[in-house]
């Protein structure tokens, strides 16, 4: 993902190694931001902030081996300060228009990639009964492909709650899945 | 595979080929900057004195609660200081009474006052009486030697029993109160 070397530059202080590491580290951050959030701009405040903490506490972390860790667990806590701040969104069903969205891309070429508003609406609309945890562990576990160890360290949550929340998730997503496409 | 996983497969496998796009890292990039900039110009902001006081706590209401806690004891602190201070004011505008005489009642309504001039140190009471400080001094100079001769007077009557008496008969005569010598 990012080179060791360049982690260590700036944890010694480099501030143009640490432009660089922003240039490297934003696209991964911003990906699990805007999956977890929905939204464009505030996955982008989401990234900015975490790119001022990871400067200012870089020198805190032991190796630079477990940068990566770090950054993931970084964002989602900020993901869910930021879903906490939001009001509570009045429930909405199922969108027919989305729906239909999803059920073209699977018939037609479901290896085409989707735009950033399509996929905002299509995780939100899979997600919306999902805790804010459960759908961390969602978007890490089947998005980001990362392994139970990997989220557990990420979230901070134990391994068999890991996998006890991605079971509901899955569930819950299939469910909609089955009932709607 | 159920034909319900296998459209959830795909489903999965939209989104996943669907990683969010980040437009330009330049920007982000630049707001990290800014921010970074911003925050080493305002290293003592109130957000990072809350994080440097009570950044060991984790849980959110507990943090808030300490907080709280110690804004009402910073002001009970500063309340009690305040009474204090007020008490102590109070104190040092008292009279400590360590001269003999002041023990005395004062006969008269200028002796009273002055009594009280010179026992507190400070301002004459009376608000409607303005003189000045040397005239102050003046006068209290003028009481003194006043007294010291009626001392002397009073010891030069006692010393002499027949003028004693010729005075004291002379105060009745004249109905003058003042009669025991």
């Amino acid at each position: 993902m990012i080179d060791i070397k360049l982690i260590e530059e700036c944890r010694g202080g480099n501030f143009n190694n640490f432009r660089k590491l922003v240039e490297l580290t934003s696209p991964f951050a911003y990906s699990v931001a805007f999956r977890m959030l929905s939204d464009e701009d505030q996955a982008k405040d989401v990234v900015q902030e975490t790119m001022v903490t990871i400067w200012q506490k870089l020198k805190k972390i032991k190796t630079a081996e477990v940068y990566k860790t770090w950054i993931y667990r970084i964002v989602v806590n900020k993901c869910y300060d930021e879903m906490r701040k939001r009001k509570r969104n009045p429930e909405f069903g199922a969108d027919e228009k989305t729906w239909g969205v999803i059920s073209n891309r699977i018939s037609e070429e479901p290896s085409a990639a989707l735009e950033n508003k399509e996929t905002s609406k299509i995780i939100s609309l899979l997600t919306e009964k999902l805790s804010p945890k459960q759908k961390a562990v969602f978007i890490l576990s089947d998005l980001e492909e990362m392994s139970n160890d990997e989220i557990s360290e990420i979230t901070g949550l134990s391994k068999s709650a890991v996998k006890s929340n991605l079971h509901y998730a899955r569930k819950n997503i299939s469910e909609k899945v089955e009932k709607f496409l | 595979m159920k034909p319900e996983n296998e459209k959830y497969s795909k489903v999965l496998n939209i989104l996943r080929n669907s990683r969010p796009l980040l437009d330009s890292t330049q920007d982000i990039e630049r707001e990290v900057i800014n921010k970074i900039a911003r925050a080493q110009q305002n290293k003592l902001s109130f957000s990072e004195a809350v994080d440097f006081l009570f950044g060991w706590v984790y849980i959110g209401w507990v943090r808030r609660s300490l907080i709280t806690a110690s804004v009402c004891l910073i002001f009970v602190f500063v309340f009690q200081q305040g009474i204090i201070l007020k008490r102590i004011d109070m104190l040092s505008r008292q009279t400590i009474v360590t001269d003999k005489e002041n023990l005395l009642t004062p006969a008269t309504e200028i002796e009273r006052l002055l009594t009280e001039y010179r026992n507190t140190g400070r301002r004459f009471p009376s608000k409607t009486t303005t003189i000045t400080e040397r005239e102050m001094q003046e006068l209290l100079e003028y009481v003194n030697e006043l007294k010291i001769k009626y001392k002397e007077l009073e010891n030069i009557i006692e010393g002499d029993p027949e003028l004693k008496k010729l005075i004291e008969k002379k105060l009745i005569d004249n109905n003058r109160i003042k009669t025991n010598l």
